[in-house]
């Protein structure tokens, strides 16, 4: 019933949440609440539909149906999937409605907008992976920035959220609107914003170095790579628990989707060329921002700049421009969505209960919250790099594509394991070791049931991907395949 | 030529206008006869000439609606009516009576208590309806001067605030002087080439680029500068850009709120006329013309704004950018270029209409005061959380953020720009845009973020000021989803005048 237009579907259920969220009143906040989640664990299962019927033998788009046609201008909008945006699309579902379940004691004020916030969000994030036109990836790519705006600055913590806000948008903007002007250059010159026909087209060598470089602006910004992180570390200690979640967890990859719908497809020679400069500054990224951490005394904030190690890890693996290294990319990308979203939200579960998130008041964790201690080394140790889990094999992965390019760049990136690990391991000693700290923190409580259901399906999920990856990159094989030969 | 041949064809197709006129006439006797009547005890019968005069524009709207869709000249070649100016007059008269809808319930609560606002209101909208079909450069004087002398007396209507008297003194004196700039230019272009209709101007310079080594035109040159200098006057474009913030400020909100929305129509419906349609061959001289000022209109509209405290500033400041990025689009000098200009002029107008509608509604409880600063709107949110939403869906529109309406005016406008090559203009265009971001956002941030301990009541707002805030935030979200009636009236206006 719903081969046909599953992506619609996908997209339109969270936007009929959005409709019935409206008609529900204010004194029944648990019915709102419900109702959101509800909606999100539907487009989940939605979603698993759509990897369940993904033919995993083609690199053609699927599921392709017509979004919408704009009159006198010959644009026709249609939405699909493929090997790579399936991921993406299944991360988003799968993280939203743990993100509405971890925010249900914490959101006090403005419940109903605050789920209708993330729903929208949610639609637009679908949008932003599966349509299939330049223009339109922009449209929803700047329209993220409307919730995430609202989101950070309503509901976050106190002291900077509006700093925090304001550099979020501001930052992400300016990089966009030159992505903007790129993408009116290539519909005035090749007629059409269709990705299909797009990737069909070669600009010339220059065109394409002019074009690349207006793309990598913006998603230079969102990925984030240095030096344009600096939005990253405030928008993520400053927002709410489920902001920081959908962030890390989504956000950020749609910077990592552009490199390889866009950047990389239509421009090959231009990326080619620009390999070196995407290698420094993700080196840069993933030396600096794990030796930061170490500084650092909010928990949230060490979490983020390990974020920004992480993508830097992602972006090389992007522009070593071979398979390993790609599905090394893709992998670490679902792999660091999960872990990290997870971090944040460990995060949550000890700022909910004593609004702090300076390292300093914590201390001995294990003694009083040992629940809470086992599922939070397992995600430090997932951050680290840990065999056995995701982020062991698809660093594994982007450094063996990476050996195929350029030892020296391999050999800088594979201490960044090293530093990785010494600040995710110092945080937990200093957290959740030693001696319990009361002197200002006197009553402690373990997860409760819910929280426990918001961990369980990210451990299952780290787990499966670490010792059994091949259920994810089977359906990625055909489409980075195919990316890569684009490339040559 | 005999009198009575008027009324072979030119009466037919002036009647919109003549009725109008006519009306105005009317309703300013009956005003007159009415409230200076010992009889009745001299009534105020302010909001009755004002509902009135809503009618008799709409009646002029179905008129004009019901206009075919053929190109006529009237008055011997001086009025011209085309697809164009049809679709440009049908806009400014739904403007012009928005603007009189909205300011009814000011005009009741400070009570001004005269009805010639009305009438003003009426008069400015003629001449404007008159200077979007002339065809001549006499017509357009006049009909500039039409327009300009209304506009004088409404910046200075509130008689009782030395705020009002000093910003229309300002409207005045810049007014007529740039008067007089356009009355030099005109006699210029006419004593160099004798001719003062516009297509008759055009079949004359066709062509002169390759004749440049034979005729020398540089006197027309001149002239063309001095009209163009005095029309961007007119518009608030930078560098004549000063008199814009000090007269929005000091002029009564409802006519800071027609002097943002529908003039500039009128003129840059002028400026297409002449610069598309006349003097097209000049590109090479007046491209330079509208790229630097608008480039300079965008950096000084955005800049100029972020210190602002007080809203009707804020809102001169960006109609400066928003000039700016129409004068790229002008400057462009294609089909395309056109249809952005005009899709763009139309968000724009709703986009102004619909902020305005929310200053003029939101009427504080405690002393039934607008809001004068923008730190008035703090904590909105919590007070009136629909009105907040309305508004920040009008502010996003108005950064350019996708998928409202505002991202497609600008959009279309910056690929004809980038069509025609203007690749400096589009950077700093969209630059620009960013600035300009930060002060919108700001004023999201003080309705939602509640960084300040201070709430204000409103009373609830009164029903036209609602209907046109609602309908320009529907029309605002819901542009992206069904543009096609839109698009295709531009498309057909624009071709009606290039070809």
């Amino acid at each position: 019933m719903f081969d046909s237009s599953i992506l619609l579907s996908l997209i339109g259920l969270p936007l009929f949440g959005i409709i019935l969220l409206f008609f529900i009143p204010d004194n029944n906040p648990d019915l709102q609440k419900n109702v959101g989640l509800s909606t999100s664990l539907l487009t989940f299962l939605l979603s698993i539909l759509l990897w369940l019927k993904f033919d995993m033998s083609t690199p053609k788009y699927q599921f392709v149906e017509k979004f919408f046609s704009v009159p006198y201008s010959n644009m026709h909008i249609y939405l699909g999937v493929d090997g790579i945006s399936l991921f993406f699309v299944l991360l988003t579902t799968f993280l939203i409605p743990i993100c509405l379940l971890a925010s249900w004691d914490s959101i006090k004020v403005y419940i109903r907008e605050y789920s209708i916030a993330f729903l929208f969000l949610e639609a637009v994030l679908i949008c932003v992976f599966t349509v299939l036109d330049v223009l339109f990836f922009y449209i929803f790519f700047e329209a993220v920035l409307i919730p995430m705006f609202l989101i950070i600055g309503i509901w976050g913590s106190r002291e900077r959220k509006i700093r925090a806000a304001y550099q979020f948008f501001v930052y992400t903007l300016v990089g966009s609107v030159l992505m903007l002007l790129a993408i009116m250059y290539i519909y005035y010159t090749t007629g059409t914003t269709d990705i299909q026909v797009l990737q069909t087209i070669t600009f010339d060598y220059n065109t394409q170095l002019v074009l690349w470089l207006a793309f990598f602006a913006s998603l230079a910004v969102k990925v984030p790579m240095v030096p344009s992180h600096i939005w990253l570390p405030e928008a993520h200690s400053e927002a709410p628990t489920a902001g920081s979640v959908i962030l890390a967890g989504v956000l950020l990859k749609m910077g990592g989707y552009g490199f390889l719908r866009f950047s990389i497809p239509m421009f090959p020679d231009a990326s080619i060329y620009f390999t070196p400069l995407v290698y420094t500054l993700s080196v840069i990224a993933v030396i600096y921002t794990s030796l930061t951490t170490l500084r650092q005394v909010d928990m949230k904030r060490i979490i983020a700049y390990s974020s920004v190690a992480h993508m830097g890890f992602v972006t090389i693996g992007m522009f070593t421009l071979n398979i390993q290294g790609i599905e090394g990319s893709m992998l670490l990308m679902l792999s660091h969505g999960v872990v990290s979203s997870a971090l944040f939200l460990c995060v949550g579960v000890v700022y909910d209960r004593h609004k702090t998130r300076i390292i300093k008041y914590y201390s001995g964790l294990t003694v009083k919250m040992p629940l809470f201690s086992i599922v939070f080394l397992f995600f430090i140790l997932a951050n680290m790099g840990f065999p056995g889990t995701s982020s062991f094999v698809s660093e594994f992965l982007v450094l063996v594509g990476a050996f195929k390019s350029n030892v020296f760049v391999t050999t800088l990136a594979t201490t960044g394991v090293i530093w990785g690990a010494g600040y995710s391991i110092w945080l937990y000693n200093r957290v959740a070791f030693g001696n319990i700290r009361t002197s200002h923190i006197t009553s402690f409580q373990d997860l409760d049931r819910r929280e426990a259901m918001v961990f369980l399906p990210c451990i299952i999920l780290v787990l499966l991907m670490g010792v059994y990856p091949e259920i994810f990159l089977n359906a990625m094989h055909v489409s980075i395949t195919h990316l890569v030969e684009q490339v040559q | 030529m005999d009198f009575l041949t008027f009324f072979d064809n030119d009466f037919k197709i002036l009647m919109p206008e003549l009725y109008l006129f006519t009306a105005t006439l009317i309703l300013l006797s009956y005003g007159v006869l009415y409230s200076t009547s010992r009889m009745l005890d001299y009534p105020i019968i302010q909001l009755n000439v004002g509902w009135l005069s809503i009618f008799s524009l709409t009646i002029t709207l179905f008129l004009y609606l019901g206009t075919p869709v053929t190109t006529m000249s009237a008055f011997n070649d001086m009025l011209i009516i085309d697809s164009f100016s049809s679709f440009m007059k049908i806009l400014i008269v739904i403007s012009s009576i928005v603007c009189c809808l909205m300011s009814l319930t000011y005009l009741e609560n400070k009570k001004v208590n005269s009805f010639e606002y009305f009438i003003l209101i009426l008069l400015a909208t003629i001449g404007m309806l008159c200077l979007v079909s002339t065809n001549d450069l006499l017509g357009l004087y006049m009909s500039i001067e039409l327009m300009s002398l209304s506009f004088y007396i409404l910046a200075a209507y509130k008689r009782n605030s030395e705020f009002s008297g000093e910003a229309g003194l300002k409207y005045f004196i810049l007014g007529a002087f740039s008067s007089g700039l356009l009355l030099f230019g005109m006699s210029l272009i006419y004593g160099f080439t004798g001719l003062t209709n516009f297509e008759e101007l055009s079949k004359l310079l066709t062509c002169i680029n390759a004749m440049s080594d034979s005729v020398s035109y540089n006197g027309i040159l001149v002239g063309l500068l001095f009209v163009t200098v005095s029309l961007l006057f007119k518009v608030a474009a930078a560098p004549f850009h000063m008199w814009s913030p000090d007269v929005y400020e000091g002029a009564p909100t409802p006519v800071t709120a027609f002097f943002s929305i529908v003039p500039k129509m009128a003129i840059f419906a002028l400026l297409i006329r002449i610069f598309y349609s006349t003097f097209y061959d000049f590109l090479g001289f007046w491209q330079p013309i509208f790229l630097y000022t608008g480039i300079l209109s965008m950096i000084v509209g955005s800049l100029g704004a972020l210190y602002q405290k007080k809203i009707k500033r804020l809102m001169a400041y960006s109609g400066i950018a928003n000039v700016g990025y129409m004068l790229i689009g002008l400057a462009a000098g294609t089909v395309e270029s056109m249809s952005g200009l005009v899709l763009y002029l139309l968000i724009y107008v709703v986009m102004t209409t619909g902020f305005f509608s929310f200053i003029l509604g939101t009427i504080t409880e405690k002393d039934s005061k607008l809001n004068i600063y923008i730190s008035d709107l703090d904590n909105l949110g919590k007070v009136n959380p629909a009105l907040a939403f309305a508004v920040t869906f009008i502010i996003f529109s108005m950064v350019g953020l996708p998928p409202f309406a505002g991202f497609f005016g600008k959009f279309y406008l910056f690929l004809a720009a980038m069509q025609s090559e203007l690749y400096t203009a589009a950077i700093i265009g969209v630059l620009s845009s960013v600035v300009a971001a930060f002060y919108y956002i700001r004023i999201i941030k003080l309705m939602f973020f509640g960084t300040s301990p201070i709430y204000t009541t409103y009373k609830p707002m009164d029903t036209a000021n609602a209907l046109v805030l609602s309908a320009s935030v529907f029309f605002l979200i819901f542009f992206f989803a069904y543009p096609h009636p839109f698009l295709m009236c531009i498309h057909k206006a624009s071709l009606s005048l290039m070809l």
